[in-house]
């Protein structure tokens, strides 16, 4: 007995301090060399501000994408060829369809847990294009995109550029008539590219519309080749971040030259992957309770079939909202033309616009003539220019957005859908006129509030004798959890204190 | 005049033009806009004879009674409600359409109302009975869609009088349903309805202030009526869809559309891609940075 | 371990003691914290294994939704809780390095390539430029099967149709359209006979036939014989982008694009009026043939459908 006892009291103490975990290590930096780099990683510090976390969002809703994409790779099929549906839905029973119609109906119905995975991958993809937007706007109201991070602001704009056409891909798979609708629109689209487009349109497409080709293309492009320089632009996106670490707000103990927050492991660790558990359980609780793109309703798509109130998903509205209210004029000399009414809303605009946002660490730097690092952000209200150009930026986009949906608001409201549009026409041009004074004067307000918008407690309110207000903070109470103290490096190790509560949770390793 | 004063006549005049300039330009370009209040359908004759195998005749008058087959039967008001019909006519119609049914009121001018002789028992039926008629605001660009102010037996024998100062056609039909497929009914509906009424049955807004209706809550016979008379600015089909493919339409109609499955949870209102984009973005992305700010600081 | 390797590595090497306050939990009550995190996880436990109970017995979609969703909700909110409350509150700190390296090495490695690189190649000028030049063709060349395989030349396709002289216009079951067919007001989608059902037909033939009263019919010049006893036949392909037409509006005499409410008035060759849309929609050429049956004069005269460069 006493043999197996000094045995495995002789192995632990061979393993050494740290047991098990310790051996493995051993083994692994004997190979590898993976001690003081993974030291390092785990030590790294994140900033706890909120605003940070939107960026997350949008990785988690892409892993969502990424998982439930996987699942519906296995049942659809990406074909042209007509077959005649004979299953559980009996509107379509008997009607010719083409397979890829036919596989993504099988799936909604048929396959078990088919549908779930189906809504959960569209409203994914809208919460991941919504999230970026939202991310890239912190980005740019606090000045994220400052030197040394221009080179990550690029690469987060490209990613919007393909999550958008990812999803234009993804959606026209099924090949329903909503979606095909789009897919027409699209090829009109490269048609009008002057010298080129009608090269262009049956390169891409195979020949003329709708061709057999468009399918399987669309289908490689949005598994294969997108998804690939997405997660490879996503890979650098989070290395930049890593070693150029997080920015910061200004505040107690933060400088330029440090970061902090909490380490990686295990706060971090745990309140992200928590956050990621709940982005995917909110992404399949919509999937659940609400229905998005029931393909089957629209039957398969035929090019002499059309619904009306046949809008592209949210991310596309832009391009359906200019080319609504973009005038008719058309260019045509000397036996060519140029169908300007097509190209300039919907090829120059965003052209523009993106072109615009890529070059905007420039300009800024230009403008502002501040060629310096920047680790600390701003608030939004300390800038007010810049604010205020973004939120006209915003507002002239949203308002193309709106344009998108002008049949259905002149449904919903009851006025005259002609009216509707004119008054689309004249709010994308006058809206973010007002919206720049407005934000700036805002802004400037804020300024003048004394510590507006940051406080903890509250303002003790005085009146002076000459009627002046005067705004001072409260001091904190002793016990404010919310005070912040005093930041420290992360230890490395942990002395056991001579008292042994456990009410920390804190586990003690012993030297 | 200063220098001054034209600089400050130069600048004006210019941002006048860069922010009036494009509405102009906007203007110019959407040419003449028409006149909302086109001649009412004037020509009734060909309104589409019935192409039916069962036609019912009156034995001793010979007017067809009744037409039809398996798909939809067709029946003309009987005779007999033809005065009570052109009592109720003058108690609520004819302070427009006239007391003639011809569309001159009173002291009004010809032309101001629709002229009803000749369109037909299930045209007048259909508008009374989807209480579009007598009509709430006689002004209004398109009328609009009521619980219906006259009962059935009302609106039939109203039929029957204005019927009989010209009969024509279509008469009032019955679908029956159990005969019609479901799936047919889908493509025709996708090809010939979707257009105006949306894949979804949910209507739209139309040209200047009209709009196509709601299909949701319309009873079966009522879409007969109006896929055969073509009320306000909806086409009529006449010989171009056969009974049995109107009969298939209004199967589709009046279980898919009105009773769809929707598996996938709430329908959102079938408004499609706009609806969702604003669950997306509220609910989704709003209940995730919600979250966030419990998450994360707030200093 | 050089200097430079510290400023990389700024690892704290001291240790702090277990009851300093940035290592206690963030929450004042931890132990209620603790309990309400546990229900979290039990209940987001408990959902979890009931979505493997409703797969398998293949219940209603939402049940799987709502069991994965509630269930990774609860478990994230709990942790997430843990992870905010229990967890050591910080806050912690880290230095940042310097990003740039320093002076000598950005000489170094300009100098490697200026000078390491660029005399070799200064050296061997003509080797320089023709592995330039076939590197250069390479990548143009290589762009052939990329792009040129991927689709036939357009030529002259986009300018014709299928409908020549005494084409049948058949609807979408086939069937032959007569005079009789049509009630004044009224609309149907014909194809040229035959392709009813083809790529071809539904794409590119696409035609509405719609019939309107001689007091709306307004006789185009050069159009005299082209719409008998009312027939008027436009192309479906919207001149905008493409999308059927085929909202048409028997009063207001308007054939309405639902893709972006372009508006054609239909009684004088579908001009159009509002809208974004261009062109007027081509027309057809139509006669009564002597059975009766409504037939093409021949095809249409201009390219139906959008704009492209070589429209002339």
């Amino acid at each position: 007995m006493t043999d197996v006892i000094d045995t495995k009291r002789a192995k632990k103490q061979a393993l050494g301090p740290y047991g098990k975990v310790g051996h493995a290590i051993n083994e692994l930096d004997e190979r590898l060399g993976v001690a003081k780099g993974g030291r390092t990683f785990m030590d790294k510090i994140f900033p706890d501000h909120w605003s940070f976390m939107l960026g997350e969002i949008a990785l988690y809703s892409f892993v969502v994408l990424v998982v439930t994409g996987v699942f519906l790779t296995l049942y659809y099929i990406p074909s042209t060829d007509l077959v005649t549906y004979h299953g559980s839905y009996l509107p379509l029973d008997g009607q010719r369809m083409t397979e890829a119609y036919a596989s993504s109906v099988n799936l909604s119905f048929a396959v078990r847990g088919g549908l779930l995975m189906r809504q959960m991958h569209h409203w994914a993809c809208d919460i991941f294009v919504g999230s970026i937007v939202v991310h890239m706007a912190r980005i740019f109201f606090t000045g994220a995109f400052r030197k040394p991070r221009e080179l990550n602001w690029t690469i987060g704009l490209t990613l919007l550029i393909l999550a958008i056409a990812n999803g234009f891909l993804g959606y026209s798979l099924p090949d329903d008539l909503v979606s095909g609708t789009g897919i027409r629109i699209a090829y009109s689209i490269i048609l009008s590219i002057p010298l080129a487009g009608s090269y262009l349109a049956f390169w891409v497409f195979g020949g003329n519309y709708p061709g057999t080709a468009v399918i399987p293309r669309f289908f490689i492009l949005h598994v294969l080749i997108i998804p690939l320089i997405i997660i490879g632009l996503v890979g650098a996106h989070l290395f930049l971040l890593v070693r150029q670490k997080h920015t910061q707000f200004p505040g107690k103990g933060r400088t330029e030259k440090n970061v902090v927050g909490t380490p990686m492991f295990p706060v971090f660790i745990a309140k992200t992957t928590g956050f990621l558990f709940v982005t995917t359980g909110v992404i399949a609780l919509l999937g659940a309770f609400a229905q998005i793109n029931p393909i089957w309703q629209f039957g398969p798509y035929t090019a002499s079939r059309i619904s009306y109130a046949v809008q592209p998903d949210w991310y596309m509205g832009f391009l359906d909202g200019a080319l609504r209210i973009w005038p008719s004029w058309s260019f045509h000399s000397w036996g060519y033309t140029i169908p300007l009414e097509v190209f300039v809303p919907s090829v120059l605009l965003p052209g523009l616009i993106f072109n615009i946002a890529y070059v905007w660490p420039a300009i800024e730097r230009k403008f502002s003539k501040d060629n310096q690092l920047h680790n600390l952000l701003f608030r939004p209200s300390d800038r007010p220019k810049h604010t205020a150009a973004g939120v006209a930026s915003l507002v002239f986009v949203a308002m193309l957005f709106i344009a998108s949906s002008t049949d259905v608001l002149a449904n919903f409201f009851r006025l005259p859908l002609n009216e509707v549009l004119w008054a689309m026409r004249i709010l994308v041009i006058i809206s973010p006129l007002i919206a720049y004074p407005i934000t700036w004067k805002i802004c400037k307000e804020i300024q003048a509030v004394q510590g507006g918008g940051k406080r903890k407690t509250a303002n003790i309110v005085s009146r002076t004798t000459e009627g002046e207000y005067v705004a001072v903070p409260a001091p904190a109470y002793a016990d404010d959890v919310h005070q912040e103290l005093e930041p420290t490096p992360v230890p490395r190790y942990i002395v056991e204190s001579d008292e042994h509560e456990t009410t920390t949770g804190v586990r003690v390793a012993e030297r | 005049m200063t220098s001054t004063f034209l600089k400050k006549v130069g600048v004006f005049g210019f941002a006048a033009l860069v922010g009036v300039g494009p509405l102009l330009a906007f203007a110019s370009s959407s040419g003449a806009s028409s006149n909302p209040h086109t001649a009412y359908q004037t020509t009734r004759k060909n309104a589409g004879t019935p192409n039916s195998s069962k036609v019912v005749k009156n034995p001793s008058t010979g007017v067809v009674i009744s037409y039809g087959n398996k798909y939809i039967t067709y029946n003309a008001p009987s005779t007999a409600l033809v005065t009570l019909g052109q009592a109720l006519f003058l108690q609520n119609c004819a302070s427009c359409h006239g007391t003639e049914a011809n569309g001159v009121p009173a002291n009004g001018t010809s032309g101001a109302y629709p002229n009803l002789v000749g369109l037909g028992p299930a045209t007048i039926d259909f508008w009374i009975d989807s209480g579009r008629m007598p009509a709430a605001n006689p002004r209004a660009v398109q009328a609009i869609r009521h619980q219906a102010r006259l009962t059935k037996a009302q609106a039939v024998a109203i039929a029957a009088w204005v019927n009989s100062l010209d009969p024509s056609y279509p008469d009032i039909p019955t679908p029956h349903l159990k005969n019609a497929n479901v799936s047919d009914g889908a493509a025709l509906f996708a090809l010939n309805c979707a257009a105006c009424h949306t894949i979804e049955g949910d209507g739209d807004a139309l040209a200047n202030d009209t709009y196509a209706p709601s299909l949701r809550d319309i009873p079966a016979f009522q879409v007969v009526e109006a896929v055969r008379t073509g009320p306000a600015n909806m086409p009529r089909f006449t010989g171009n869809l056969s009974d049995q493919q109107v009969d298939d339409i209004v199967k589709y109609v009046t279980t898919e559309i009105q009773h769809p499955e929707n598996p996938g949870g709430f329908g959102l209102g079938g408004l499609g891609p706009v609806a969702e984009g604003f669950v997306g973005l509220l609910l989704g992305v709003g209940i995730l940075m919600l979250i966030a700010y419990w998450v994360g600081d707030r200093s | 371990m050089s200097e430079h390797d510290e400023i990389r590595t700024p690892v704290s090497l001291q240790g702090i003691s277990s009851d300093d306050p940035h290592l206690q939990p963030l929450s004042k009550n931890p132990q209620l914290v603790e309990r309400v995190i546990a229900a979290n996880f039990l209940l987001g436990l408990l959902l979890v294994a009931a979505f493997g109970a409703c797969y398998w017995v293949n219940a209603k979609p939402w049940t799987l939704g709502a069991t994965l969703g509630g269930g990774l909700f609860f478990l994230g909110v709990g942790l997430v809780a843990w992870g905010k409350y229990l967890m050591p509150r910080g806050p912690f700190v880290e230095e940042r390095h310097e990003l740039a390296t320093s002076t000598e090495d950005r000489n170094a490695l300009a100098a490697a390539i200026v000078e390491r690189g660029g005399g070799v190649v200064k050296r061997r000028k003509l080797l320089g430029g023709l592995l330039g030049g076939g590197v250069g063709i390479f990548t143009i060349v290589a762009m052939f099967p990329l792009l040129r395989s991927l689709g036939p030349l357009p030529k002259r396709t986009l300018d014709t149709t299928d409908w020549k002289k005494g084409t049948y216009l058949v609807d979408i079951t086939g069937r032959r359209v007569s005079v009789g067919d049509l009630a004044i007001g009224s609309i149907v989608t014909v194809y040229p006979e035959g392709l009813q059902n083809s790529d071809r037909g539904q794409a590119v033939d696409q035609t509405v036939l719609i019939r309107i009263s001689d007091e709306d019919f307004t006789t185009q010049k050069g159009r005299e014989t082209w719409g008998p006893a009312g027939y008027l036949a436009y192309s479906k392909l919207c001149t905008h982008l493409g999308c059927p037409v085929g909202l048409y509006e028997q009063e207001l005499q308007l054939l309405v694009c639902p893709c972006h409410q372009s508006m054609f008035n239909v009684t004088n060759g579908a001009l159009p009026q509002f809208g974004p849309a261009p062109r007027p929609l081509p027309q057809l050429p139509l006669y009564v043939d002597a059975s009766g049956y409504i037939r093409s004069q021949s095809g249409y005269k201009v390219p139906v459908g959008p704009g492209f460069w070589e429209r002339s």
